[in-house]
């Protein structure tokens, strides 16, 4: 997602990582109780993991990742007139990079005078899957994390 | 920033079983694209000053907000 938002700045496209509630608490990184810890934990995205866009931390109640639905790891695109034009349930480079080639050309389309109308469309777009990387993830949150998820899912 | 006590804890909950993540889990719910979406106030890591959604999407012509934590 860094490479994405590096790709995209050029073109009118800003890129802000929103930190909210630890999806899988551990003994390194436990559930928050203040947003004291809340920034630590950002700020670890930040030094540990590279996050390299502007990261953005929420209420310590997750008042605005609860108002766009919760889920652990989403992304969605704003137009400058906070409409949202994309949303996903899951956080996928590639869907979004896909995305962005089609409104960086809309834009265009827009300065070229074409006359355009929105519509909505669905579609399922598909990630790869990387157990091995998802559960070096969890490890590093520590061992309760990893334990709770492989008895949640096996 | 303060709230209710047992939003606080349940919200950030102190292990990943499903009877304390499930009930957070609401895309279907979520705001609908094409029609204005809700403002809140967020923080800057950088400094700790209070900003808002609205200041972030406003900075450009689009604007990608992905949505997580450490872990």
């Amino acid at each position: 997602m860094n490479a994405v938002a590096r790709q995209f700045s050029e073109h009118g496209v800003g890129s802000i990582f929103l930190y909210t509630h630890e999806a899988h608490p551990g003994e390194y990184y436990p559930h928050l109780t203040s947003m004291e810890q809340k920034f630590r934990h950002a700020a670890a995205l930040r030094d540990v993991l590279g996050v390299t866009r502007p990261i953005l931390v929420d209420a310590l109640d997750g008042a605005c990742h609860r108002a766009y639905g919760s889920m652990p790891n989403m992304t969605w695109i704003f137009n400058r007139s906070g409409i949202p034009i994309y949303k996903s349930d899951w956080s996928d480079a590639a869907s979004v990079e896909n995305a962005l080639n089609y409104f960086v050309d809309v834009s265009q389309r827009r300065r070229d005078r074409e006359r355009l109308a929105p519509f909505h469309v669905e579609r399922l777009d598909y990630r790869n899957v990387d157990r091995e990387a998802f559960y070096a993830g969890l490890e590093r949150s520590g061992p309760k994390a990893v334990r709770e998820f492989r008895e949640a899912f096996g | 920033m303060s709230s209710d006590s047992d939003l606080l804890k349940r919200y950030n909950y102190d292990s990943f079983i499903p009877e304390n993540f499930e009930q957070w889990l609401n895309f279907a719910g979520s705001p609908p694209l094409g029609q204005p979406a809700p403002d809140f106030p967020l923080w800057q890591l950088e400094g700790q000053q209070q900003t808002s959604l609205n200041a972030i999407w406003v900075a450009h012509t689009y604007t990608v907000v992905e949505f997580g934590s450490f872990t």
